[in-house]
């Protein structure tokens, strides 16, 4: 179209349409229109303005590059219009309540009547503000023009912002009077008197004050409007250094006055009501910064001696079961500090205290123990004690298992407890609730005996405590073992002594149900991996080897009479073949221990016996050689037992006796003795080979004890002494047909300080042996590693075992170096080793 | 979306993929062939990187997006010959340059350079917009707008409700325009009831050139929905609009259909404001113009009377502009009409045949919606606030707009439809209305019409008659121009003014405006306080070096000099003036009509300078040697320029 009216030629571009030039101004002619219309807009008669004739005319200023004079004609008359009229309306609010101060700037009137004056102060305020703010909004849509070129191009700010610019400073910073305050300050004196009567429970218009708080919040320190400048953030101050006085105070009077859950009470309340108080007074950006000052005054500084607080502190909420105040505790001291150390320190204190108080109950029982024990054993003990083995299947329970038990319950009632107050009142908060297992876990550890007591707990139970119960108290019983069980840092300190009891239960047959044992195994085996229960499974698997075994056996015996001559008595035969490294053995012959000799140790299969029963015993050698060719038997006669059937004068039947494997060789010998003649003790131990000990011992059961006194002892006393003799006891009345010789032998109890050392060299043994397979396979692995980094290491992977020693480590090091498995690097910066292979 | 240029093979792939959618109709060519004159002298513009050839046939109305018989579009073109304006210029005038398509891709792997690559893919169509995008974004948000109010009818359907406007619902449905016509003081109906309120909201927003989303919930919801919206698209007799729905298509059909719905949509506004608004306008004496009552409840649903008084004579005689203009009052008092410049094919007679009676003093007034003036924001800002044109009377109000009726009726054309096609006469006035009422992209057309005008070195006569004596100078005032430009802060028309008059700078250089005009910009230059030369002045010099500078490189200084030689270059640059293409000539758009221009405006001035002594060796030979004269010529507009500046006393 351009091209076609080109072409014509005819069409100009049209000059535009007004003089530009700028040489005509009538200025003088058009502000007195606009000046007119702000007026009439300042006292809201502008419905009747036309926008499009005061628009016009300021483009017209602006357009004929008066841009400038308009904009600061418009400042001036803003400030002169603020000056006076503004002004003066809001200073007259200014009545003597507020302004009546003593020398301390108090005021001297009442509190409600400053209220009064200082909300028709507030309410003049914020009219003037928001009137304020709507006219100058209806002059910025008027000088649009003028704000987006003028101000634009010149970097003023826009006339909006100035005018905002000109009431912080007409209004808000000219002093009432001269060379007295400025409204701004009268303004924060007012508002925070106002919130003082609100925290001291006075209700006051919280909206008035919000409206003035917008005020503040739109206005500026300077005209380049700069986010972080805002007036709002002067009197946030002023507020925040108030309410760090007021809350200082208060809180130290609280401390002193009330207790700790009130306090905490208050506290709470305290920060709620500044929470709301943000939201319906004051601004929201204001709510963190006083939640930190009342967090920092009423808690941070307080909670120290909150928590310590005598007969009302954390300790005193424990003990009287206060969850909703510890509850509390933990809200607060959540606020200030994450990891709630205050609270943490006290909770693990009061674990600690406490469980000290267990483990040294347990320590005062089992010592008390053998003085007891001692005290029955000089006055009567013979009878009680023969009468609790024989007799009851529920005998009573030693001191020391006592103890035991006692120690395992009470922990788990503590372990309880904490629980229940970490659930309750701490929101089951990860921090408190580790601290507090971590507190448990060295409440078990310090008790140098929990290996042993644990054991002895799932011991007891195995034995005695499961028999009536219900699967579910079955199940939790197991539960609360593993419980305390995880705890335990040295596994394998009870891992040693839980072989040694389940090695008992199972040979002599004391457990109550072995699917009860199997479900413990597989348990720990969750708890504490495939490794830590590999030799405990092996134990049951031998059980069943040589239940199979025995009726092997018993078969080729049968078989063999069958074909054979049939003379002689048939002797059942039953066999436990043990692993011997799965085998806690040595527990046997510790229970004998105190005159073990090498006699013993080295001559376990030089027990004489009788034909027949040699006899037997080859032939199971035989039997078995047969079946495992290569390995070697070794009996160990002292854990057997025989079923004999007997004949007494004083009897017509036939008794069948139950005895030790050693009783019977004994009685054997008395078989074929004329009648009224006796053996000396040398002369039994001759034909027997038995070991002094065990000797002594089954004939003290044959002795001495009433029910069993088939031989009679010459002098009659109660301990064995060399040169007794001893004869049959024709008098002998049976007064059951099955008789079970007792052997004076230990149950399950808990070891004497001796056998203690015992075990636990022996088991620093056993670590030394897996640090050196821990380290030899880090290193195998790593070919070389720094001194430092092989000990975490290895530490880490020993820890679900136990928590192995720096310096034994270090002595393995050693001995490794010396045998050649490791070499230390020459010209390393640090210490550090190279695998040898 | 990668910005990686796709390699050739995958271009290949593309080509074969689209060719097979578009032949099989799914897909609407977007670049046909076109092999006419026109377009062929519009891809040899670009090739040439003359931007004002290229804005001659863009507003001839040539597919800025067809392809030659090589299947070059005009943007591949501009953008592998270099071209970075005119690149920038066709993106401006919606060339397409789209990710995913052959041609798109084809035009990243060809660009010259980075420059030009980062150019194509910032307008990428993803993130550029519709031409018409921002028309139907404002009728949408119509929808959603609160203040100031400006619905005039409550729509129900069972419980749903939206508050509308009967011009947009009369434009845009028959359905609604035959019944509002029949009864326009309507303020609420009733459509059918049972329809889920979904299908509703659709078919309202469809209507409101809303982009109709596919997600209509899904299973049975979306049976209903979609059922409802069969229905309603059937009662308001929009049926484009279920077909719409039923048919989604990828990305860039779904791209097509809604640019063609836009098209559609604009039309309809277009035709609806035509026989509505400008029909109803009103003209009247101006003293009776506020007298005028409409009510509320008119046929055409106006809800305000813009009203804008005729030109005097006088200012008609003022159009050379030579000296300051009479001082303009605050409400302006002209007699007659001016001598109309045509507006639009059908208002044209409306408009001019009363005026040709010669009246004095005539207002016209024409019905408006406000709900379309808000797109100016200071229509936006005057109908929100609490003054008198923000509070609804029983009469329309009447608001004077301090233009003349042809520039207002452009100024609605453009509010109603988009449509910004006005005459150069018009474009000042255009600019400053355009800028007084804050309406940015009118401003910027009417901008872009007048640089477009003449390219510095030619103009759109010359182009056409190489050796005619036609000037510009009679068809714009370059004075009026640059100090628009100045008022209305339009950079592009500061440039544009500063090298039209470096390419004539002989024939102003005298003038007494021009001192004023430097003046007034080194006036501006301090109150901005950025620098220390006269900007003006700074950017003539440069496109004068621009102006002469080819013919300098060209031969070197000294060949220059050397007039034993001149036969022989003269005569190859004789050739070369009209063929365009030889002598290394080529390389910019100027295709040697400069030198005419120059021998021709210089002609004066040579005497003029040989009296005042300041050239003395310039004599009829030198006229022969074109070389020597532009260099002496050079040399003596700098000289004056230097006296020019010396004399009112400025740096630089």
């Amino acid at each position: 179209m351009m091209a076609t009216m080109s072409r014509r030629g005819g069409a100009k571009i049209r000059p535009p349409r007004r003089g530009l030039q700028g040489a005509d101004v009538d200025f003088d002619t058009t502000w007195p229109i606009l000046e007119g219309a702000f007026k009439e807009i300042h006292t809201k008669n502008a419905s009747a303005l036309s926008f499009e004739e005061l628009y016009r005319n300021a483009y017209k200023i602006v357009l004929k590059k008066k841009g400038e004079e308009l904009y600061n004609k418009v400042a001036r008359f803003e400030e002169q219009w603020l000056g006076s009229t503004v002004r003066t309306e809001i200073v007259r609010t200014l009545t003597p309540p507020l302004t009546l101060t003593d020398g301390a700037g108090r005021t001297l009137a009442t509190s409600s009547e400053r209220r009064t004056a200082g909300e028709k102060f507030l309410k003049s305020l914020k009219h003037a503000w928001e009137d304020y703010q709507v006219c100058m909004g209806m002059l910025t849509d008027v000088l649009m023009y003028m704000d987006r070129v003028y101000c634009t191009d010149h970097r003023q700010p826009s006339i909006f912002a100035k005018s905002m610019g000109l009431f912080r400073d007409q209004i808000l910073r000219t002093p009432v009077q001269p060379a007295s305050t400025t409204l701004l300050d009268v303004l924060t004196r007012i508002v925070l008197d106002q919130i003082q009567m609100d925290r001291d429970g006075e209700a006051i218009d919280q909206f008035l004050i919000k409206s003035n708080v917008y005020m503040l919040e739109g206005l500026y320190e300077s005209d380049l409007e700069v986010e972080d400048e805002k007036l709002y953030l002067r009197f946030e101050k002023v507020f925040l250094d108030q309410s760090a006085n007021f809350y200082r105070d208060e809180g130290e009077r609280m401390l002193k006055e009330s207790d700790a859950g009130s306090y905490c009470r208050h506290a709470k309340k305290r920060i709620d009501e500044e929470n709301d108080r943000c939201r319906s007074t004051l601004s929201e950006s204001t709510s963190a910064k006083i939640q930190a000052v009342v967090e920092g005054e009423l808690i941070r500084h307080k909670m120290k001696g909150l928590i310590e607080m005598e007969n009302s502190g954390v300790a005193f909420m424990v003990d009287n079961d206060k969850f909703h105040e510890l509850s509390l505790v933990f809200d607060l001291e959540a606020r200030v500090d994450p990891r709630k150390s205050e609270l943490t320190r006290a909770m693990q204190r009061l674990v600690t205290e406490m469980g000290t108080d267990i483990n040294n109950a347990a320590l005062t029982t089992s010592e008390a123990t053998p003085q007891r024990e001692a005290a029955g054993d000089d006055e009567d003990g013979k009878p009680a004690e023969e009468g609790a083995k024989q007799k009851l299947p529920a005998k009573p329970l030693s001191q020391q298992t006592v103890a035991a038990l006692k120690w395992v319950e009470e922990i788990l009632r503590l372990k309880d407890r904490f629980d229940k107050i970490c659930t309750t009142s701490f929101s089951s908060d990860q921090t408190v609730s580790s601290a507090i297992n971590r507190s448990m876990a060295d409440v078990v550890n310090t008790f140098s005996r929990g290996s042993e007591y644990i054991s002895l707990f799932i011991d007891d139970n195995m034995k005695r405590g499961i028999r009536d119960k219900t699967e579910a108290e079955i199940d939790s019983t197991l539960e609360k073992a593993i419980m305390v069980l995880r705890y335990l840092s040295d596994k394998d300190l009870f891992e040693t002594y839980y072989k040694k009891h389940l090695c008992k239960r199972l040979l002599l047959k004391k457990s109550v149900s072995i699917d009860v044992e199997k479900q413990m195994i597989s348990r720990m085996k969750i708890e504490l991996g495939n490794s830590f229960t590999l030799k405990l499974e092996a134990m049951f698997k031998d059980m069943t080897l040589s239940e199979e075994l025995s009726n092997g056996f018993r078969a080729h015996i049968a078989g063999v009479m069958d074909g054979a001559h049939n003379n002689s008595k048939p002797v059942d035969l039953s066999i436990r073949v043990l692993t011997s490294m799965t085998w806690p053995l040595e527990a046997f012959r510790g229970a004998s221990g105190e005159d073990r000799d090498e006699n013993s140790l080295g001559g376990r299969d030089i027990t004489l016996y009788p034909p027949e029963i040699e006899r037997l015993k080859s032939g199971f050698e035989r039997f078995y050689a047969q079946k495992y060719s290569g390995r070697k038997l070794t009996w160990y006669n002292n854990m057997g037992d025989a079923d004999l059937r007997a004949r007494f004068p004083r009897s017509t039947r036939i008794h069948d006796v139950n005895c030790s494997t050693y009783a019977m060789l004994i009685l054997l010998l008395f078989n074929d003795l004329p009648a009224g003649e006796s053996l000396s003790l040398e002369e039994i131990e001759a034909r027997t080979n038995i070991p002094r000990g065990d000797l002594a011992r089954n004939l003290q059961s044959l002795a001495v004890a009433p029910k069993t006194r088939f031989l009679v002892k010459e002098p009659m006393s109660r301990d064995i002494n060399s040169g007794d003799r001893f004869k049959f006891n024709d008098d002998f009345k049976p007064s059951f047909i099955k008789i079970k010789v007792g052997v004076v032998s230990a149950g399950n109890k808990v070891e004497n300080d001796r056998e203690r050392k015992e075990t636990e060299k022996k088991n620093n043994d056993s670590r030394g042996f897996v640090i050196e397979a821990a380290v030899v396979r880090i290193m195998k692995q790593r070919k070389q590693l720094p001194h430092a980094q092989l000990l975490t290491e290895t530490i880490t992977q020993l820890s679900h075992q136990f928590k192995p020693d720096v310096n034994m480590i270090k002595k393995r090091i050693e001995g490794l170096i010396e045998r050649e498995y490791l070499e230390r690097m020459e010209d390393a910066p640090v210490p550090s080793y190279k695998y040898l292979a | 979306m990668a910005d990686t240029v796709l390699g050739k093979h995958q271009l290949e792939r593309a080509l074969y993929e689209e060719k097979k959618a578009v032949s099989s109709g799914r897909l609407k060519e977007e670049n046909p062939l076109d092999t006419s004159a026109d377009f062929r002298r519009f891809c040899e513009a670009c090739r040439r990187g003359d931007l004002r050839v290229c804005q001659e046939q863009i507003s001839k109305g040539i597919n800025i997006n067809s392809r030659d018989e090589f299947d070059y579009t005009p943007l591949i073109l501009a953008s592998l010959c270099g071209h970075y304006e005119v690149a920038q210029m066709l993106l401006e005038q919606g060339a397409l340059c789209e990710r995913d398509t052959f041609q798109g891709e084809r035009c990243l792997y060809n660009a010259l350079n980075d420059r030009i690559r980062n150019l194509l893919l910032s307008y990428d169509y993803s993130k550029a917009t519709d031409a018409l995008q921002p028309l139907a974004a404002h009728i949408t948000s119509l929808l959603t707008r609160d203040s100031p109010k400006t619905a005039d009818i409550a729509v129900h359907t069972g419980e749903a409700t939206l508050d509308l406007h009967k011009f947009v619902l009369s434009a845009r449905s028959p359905f609604f325009a035959h019944k509002l016509a029949a009864a326009p003081e309507t303020t609420s109906w009733r459509l059918a009831s049972n329809v889920h309120p979904r299908s509703f909201e659709t078919c309202i927003r469809y209507l409101y050139l809303g982009d109709v989303g596919a997600d209509l919930g899904d299973g049975e919801e979306e049976q209903g929905v979609l059922k409802g919206i069969e229905k309603m698209s059937r009662q308001l007799e929009i049926p484009e609009l279920f077909e719409n729905i039923l048919h989604p298509g990828d990305r860039r059909q779904a791209r097509q259909r809604r640019t063609e719905e836009l098209e559609k949509g604009r039309d309809q506004m277009a035709r609806w404001f035509q026989r509505n608004v400008l029909k109803h306008k009103v003209e009247v004496a101006r003293e009776k113009a506020n007298d005028v009552k409409w009510d509320r409840d008119n046929s055409i649903f106006a809800d305000v009377l813009l009203r804008a008084d005729e030109e005097d004579d006088e200012a008609e005689e003022d159009v050379s502009a030579v000296q300051p203009l009479e001082p303009a009052e605050r409400v302006r008092r002209t007699d007659g009409p001016l001598n109309g410049i045509p507006i639009g094919p059908s208002s044209q007679q409306a408009a001019r045949s009363p005026s040709r009676r010669r009246n004095p003093k005539r207002s016209v007034l024409y019905p408006c919606h406000r709900a379309m003036l808000l797109r100016s924001e200071v229509f936006a800002t005057m109908f929100a606030s609490p003054f008198r044109e923000g509070q609804e009377g029983k009469h329309l109000h009447i608001v004077p707009v301090d233009c003349a009726p042809d520039v207002l009726e452009v100024i609605l054309t453009f509010l109603y439809t988009e449509k910004a096609d006005f005459s150069l006469g018009l474009a000042l006035d255009v600019l400053q209305a355009a800028d007084m009422l804050f309406i940015e992209k009118l401003k910027q057309r009417a901008a872009l019409l007048i640089s477009t005008l003449g390219n510095g070195s030619a103009s759109v006569v010359e182009s056409e008659n190489p050796r005619g004596e036609t000037d510009l100078e009679d068809l714009i005032n370059i004075y009026d121009v640059i100090r628009a430009s100045w008022d209305t802060r339009v950079h592009r028309l500061e440039e544009f003014g500063a090298r039209y008059i470096a390419y004539r700078l002989e024939r102003y250089i005298d003038e007494p405006q021009f001192k004023e005009l430097v003046q007034e910009s080194a006036s501006r230059i301090k109150a901005r306080q950025e620098t220390d030369t006269v900007e003006l002045i700074d950017d003539i010099r440069y496109y004068l070096s621009d102006r002469f500078r080819l013919r300098f490189e060209d031969t070197g200084l000294d060949e220059m000099m050397d007039e034993s030689n001149d036969g022989a270059v003269s005569a190859t640059t004789e050739n070369g003036k009209d063929s365009g293409a030889k002598a290394g000539h080529d390389d910019e758009g100027y295709s040697g009509s400069p030198p005419e221009a120059v021998g021709d405006g210089l002609a004066p001035d040579l005497e003029h300078l040989e009296t005042q002594g300041v050239v003395r060796t310039l004599d009829g030979e030198i006229a022969g040697d074109e070389f020597a004269q532009d260099a002496i010529n050079y040399q003596i507009l700098l000289g004056k320029i230097e006296r020019l500046m010396e004399n009112l006393g400025l740096d630089g």
